[in-house]
């Protein structure tokens, strides 16, 4: 099936199968291999990427599902010219990753829930990013780094 | 944990939907957000030959909410109810239940109605609030009550070639109480209950969400939360137990938050 999307901001066209998840698009056709796939059924987070600007589970989402969509990886968190995001540089600067196989979709839900400009709590940011796994449950240093993206 | 293969058809009107449900012998599937039903293939649950992705249709989309009217239609994402104003409070406290918010930006108010996990909020939401449930085929629309839907665990009283258009509640508001017991925020309740005007219904118990007609009996004739309501709801409560917790547990802890939820909503 023809499927054209966007993907970090560039236009990305082909045929698919209606099968493939929007996971596996992006890591094994367009080889953007920072979003990651621990569970494949929607607990873990890894795979969250931003759909249409909504933090998303890529693994939960068919690839004609997204059919117009604009798509947003960890590998387009960054500036044009490779550097680092704010929230990147907090990671970095909290120590907020160890192995770093969850990092890319904590980046990514931090980054959505950054994006509406509330300000959360510790407390509110623990709750919402439940949603994504630690196995080095290093969840104090990522709340830390989320917080001081706020200030 | 990759789907097998299907055919898949993107309608862009709801004639052309109806007619794609109807036409692959009973094993073409509805396609929402995909949130329940992607897992199901990923594990091979389910094996439909055609998936009829809802998402370009008009007719099923847009919310109403007024005093005293709740209509919200079947492919209303949950994030998009999050961002409504004037919702009745125990609508709004029930959302941030429904799955994490990565899950809540693609999960629809109908795709989780008419997937009816035992557990979910939706189902447990449109028994508590008596909703009005619109269903259409290619044969005709019809309104179900939401007593009469849900039948057990992935099971309604859809017919295969049915689709949900909407889902509306009258009189939602005032004082409720709804809670869950999960294990992290946003995990599928382990038991779950609410109280609205005087309705009482427990979730994640059994195989569907359940009036506790002796409860709301209880509550009508003057008697409040406490000692007598909790052995009424402990003794009402149709429970299974599974790989987290046993019955007994469903039991004694759905009879907690019953006396809780009837307290709230007092």
């Amino acid at each position: 099936m023809r499927l054209l999307l966007t993907v970090n901001g560039a236009a990305w066209e082909g045929d698919v199968e209606p099968r493939l998840t929007l996971a596996d698009l992006l890591r094994e056709r367009l080889r953007l291999t920072g979003t990651h796939l621990g569970c494949e059924h929607g607990v873990c987070g890894a795979c969250t990427v931003l759909l249409d600007g909504e933090a998303a589970r890529s693994c939960l989402t068919l690839a004609v599902q997204a059919e117009g969509a604009a798509v947003t990886t960890v590998e387009g968190l960054g500036g044009p010219d490779g550097g680092l995001s704010d929230l990147q540089r907090a990671f970095l600067a909290a120590g907020a990753l160890q192995c770093g196989f969850c990092t890319s979709g904590f980046l990514v839900s931090a980054e959505a829930l950054l994006r509406d400009g509330r300000r959360r709590t510790r407390e509110e940011l623990r709750e919402l990013l439940s949603g994504n796994l630690c196995r080095c449950t290093g969840y104090e240093p990522i709340v830390e780094a989320v917080l001081r993206c706020q200030r | 944990m990759k789907p097998p293969a299907f055919a898949y058809r993107r309608p862009e009107s709801l004639a052309e939907a109806l007619d794609l449900l109807a036409g692959e012998g009973g094993e073409a599937r509805a396609l929402a957000g995909g949130q329940s039903l992607i897992p199901l293939l990923a594990m091979r649950l389910a094996r439909p030959a055609l998936l009829v992705d809802l998402q370009r249709l008009p007719e099923l989309r847009g919310i109403e909410a007024s005093p005293g009217l709740l209509r919200v239609g079947a492919m209303t994402r949950e994030t998009e109810l999050e961002r409504t104003a004037g919702l009745p409070g125990v609508v709004a406290a029930a959302l941030p239940h429904i799955g994490h918010f990565q899950i809540r930006s693609r999960g629809t108010v109908g795709g989780s109605l008419a997937h009816m996990d035992p557990a979910a909020e939706w189902p447990a939401l449109a028994l508590l609030l008596d909703a009005e449930l619109e269903a259409a085929s290619a044969r005709g629309r019809r309104t179900i009550r939401a007593g009469d839907f849900a039948i057990g665990p992935l099971t309604t009283a859809l017919e295969p070639d049915e689709l949900l258009l909407s889902l509306t509640v009258r009189g939602a508001d005032g004082p409720f109480g709804f809670l869950e017991v999960e294990r992290r925020p946003g995990d599928f309740a382990l038991v779950g209950a609410g109280c609205h005007r005087g309705r009482v219904v427990v979730f994640a118990t059994g195989g569907r969400p359940q009036r506790l007609p002796g409860c709301e009996a209880h509550l009508r004739q003057g008697g409040g939360p406490g000692a007598e309501l909790r052995a009424l709801a402990e003794a009402e409560i149709d429970a299974t137990g599974d790989v987290h917790v046993s019955a007994a547990y469903r039991r004694r802890v759905g009879a907690r938050l019953v006396d809780r939820v009837a307290a709230a909503a007092a």
